[in-house]
């Protein structure tokens, strides 16, 4: 049986060529935040820099598989390589068996975000009236907000249960352990990145009506579901590895979850806040869901780049969730199979 | 193939030790946790599956593996194949491992019988390109026909049995486990499995298997390893250690 394996080659084309891409959407959407900024004079430097590790990066992966050395990255992406075909499966699996049995099938991803939407815009635009606390747009805002959060909340229930949910499998065949939460989290992320087309399109049409356009900050809307997706695997490798000790953070999750999105500006301003709780203001800045509500709506609604230092909170939120994760289920993984 | 080929060690069991706490009752809530903590009330029991289990399989071999109930046959299969690290000794492996699985656990009852295929290939490791070229194979071992397309809820426990069988024996491993033998479905399809079985038992991969049928045992193996109260009562020759076993 042969192992499947990746082209190195085409790797570390595609690593180098994404690097110039996403280099060059952010150097063209944010120019205005970058020049405005102290960093502007380095900028092309820190650009250019950027470039020449990944591209000595590359080389030493090559490097090192020539000489047939041991290292990290290439042993990650033989890894990945090995494994790609039952990712693969598993993702089709999980995406097929959730609307099998629906009529409608695949079109409810999006009829579903559509219908709540439109729930949640009837209950919060006439029911209660939250508008004017320096919110524009408050519709598209509401529903940004909705869509992200939506997104968050049904990826980590669903990749809560990734390893308890396949236990018959963990106890009978070795594979990596971490595919498992991987896999429902990719899985789950395809129906936020379908749920981007009704909001675009609600979007579209609620702009024909009152002036608000697209602009090419859209572009921005990968990088920000890339930071979303990571930040969501985080939590989800520390939930699935929890979940196998203490089946009561499955119940613990589903109200920390209400929780939290009260605690997150998605049905009111954070102005509301600095008007009447300033210190509720200051302490929102912990919560990673708000940056990310934020990016988006800064995206689609105010039609900029958010600023530079969202990008690094960002950043810092997905790649802190995924590394606490990956440590948490690393240092438990070898005892899953004693506990399910 | 040379000598030194043939010799080759493919698996080297070197001193594994397993040891399981046991906990009176199994915590599993963390309030259950608080309190039993706060009581001083949580003791451990040992209990040690493997102690020192020691031996080695050479390419090409079938080393039966027998014991009564408990006596650690099924811990070591996963220790061998990587689902248990154990708590001491280390096992070295020079082969990809394709375990049988108990039939059907891969299984998913919405899938078609085509796709319950390619799922449970992948979990077994198997290739795309290995799965494609078999897949005709399957099908026909399996006799499911036109069944293949269909949800295998839908499907008799015979049918799924002989779809389960028929995607675990297509492999071409290197190194093959198999706990108990599977002979399953009718009279005229458990002829076929157990001759499918036979085929790739003598096909030159090493194998290891653990039965409670001597008679199979004795027929098959090369060598066989006795465990006893997860220690390694006899190694050695099929006949001898067999006999002594039925004593």
């Amino acid at each position: 049986m042969k192992q499947n394996k990746f082209d190195l080659k085409k790797v570390c084309t595609y690593m180098i060529a994404l690097y110039v891409i996403a280099v060059l959407i952010f150097s063209f959407v944010a120019w205005d935040k970058i020049s405005a900024s102290r960093i502007a004079n380095i900028y092309p430097i820190l650009a250019i820099v950027g470039l020449a590790a990944v591209v000595g990066y590359c080389w030493r992966l090559q490097f090192c598989e020539k000489k047939g050395k041991e290292s990290k990255g290439l042993y990650f992406i033989n890894t990945i390589a090995k494994y790609w075909f039952l990712m693969e499966q598993l993702i089709q699996r999980d995406f097929k068996i959730k609307y099998k049995r629906s009529v409608l099938g695949v079109f409810w991803s999006f009829l579903n975000p559509l219908l709540m939407m439109l729930v949640q815009y009837v209950v919060f635009t006439n029911l209660f009236d939250l508008r004017g606390m320096g919110v524009i747009h408050y519709p598209i805002y509401l529903l940004a907000g909705i869509v992200t959060w939506n997104g968050f909340s049904d990826c980590t229930t669903q990749a809560m249960r990734a390893i308890t949910g396949n236990a018959s499998l963990i106890t009978k065949v070795y594979v990596p352990k971490y595919i498992y939460p991987v896999t429902k989290v990719l899985s789950a992320s395809i129906n936020i990145i379908l749920s981007m087309v009704p909001l675009l399109l609600v979007t579209f049409i609620y702009g024909l009506f009152n002036q608000l356009y697209f602009t090419p900050a859209l572009l921005l809307l990968p990088i920000f579901l890339i930071l979303l997706i990571m930040f969501i695997i985080g939590v989800s490798f520390l939930l699935s590895s929890l979940m196998v000790f203490f089946h009561d953070v499955e119940f613990l999750w589903g109200v920390i979850l209400t929780m939290w999105m009260y605690a997150t500006p998605i049905i009111y301003g954070i102005e509301l806040l600095k008007q009447k709780q300033a210190w509720l203001a200051t302490v929102m800045q912990f919560n990673p869901m708000y940056h990310y509500v934020e990016f988006i709506r800064s995206i689609i609604i105010y039609g900029t780049s958010p600023a530079l230092m969202e990008y690094v909170i960002c950043g810092a939120f997905s790649f802190g969730s995924l590394l606490i994760g990956i440590i948490v289920f690393k240092k438990t993984q070898d005892k899953f199979i004693l506990y399910i | 193939m040379s000598n030194m080929e043939d010799n080759k060690i493919m698996l080297d069991i070197q001193d594994v030790s397993m040891r399981f706490m046991m906990t009176n009752d199994k915590v599993t809530s963390i309030k259950e946790m608080m309190t039993q903590m706060v009581k001083g009330k949580i003791h451990f029991k040992e209990f040690w599956a493997l102690r020192n289990v020691s031996f080695q399989v050479k390419k090409g071999e079938v080393v039966g593996i027998i014991g009564r109930n408990g006596a650690g046959k099924s811990t070591i299969l996963k220790i061998i194949s990587g689902i248990m690290k154990p708590t001491g000794g280390n096992v070295v492996r020079n082969g990809n491992i394709v375990p049988m699985l108990e039939l059907g656990s891969g299984f998913d009852m919405d899938l078609t019988g085509k796709e319950n295929i390619f799922l449970n290939g992948a979990i077994l490791g198997y290739s795309k390109s290995f799965l494609m070229e078999k897949y005709e194979e399957i099908l026909a071992f399996s006799e499911l026909g036109e069944f293949i397309h269909m949800p295998i809820r839908n499907y008799s426990s015979g049918m799924l049995m002989r779809l389960a069988f028929s995607i675990a024996t297509v492999v071409n491993p290197e190194i093959l486990i198999v706990d108990e033998i599977l002979a399953v479905g009718d009279e005229n399809f458990q002829r076929k499995s157990r001759a499918r079985m036979m085929e790739l038992m003598s096909g030159g991969t090493t194998v290891l298997f653990v039965s409670h049928d001597l008679g199979q045992i004795r027929q098959m193996c090369n060598r066989v390893v006795w465990l006893d109260n997860g220690t390694t009562r006899m190694v050695g020759d099929t006949k001898d250690v067999c006999d002594a076993y039925k004593l």
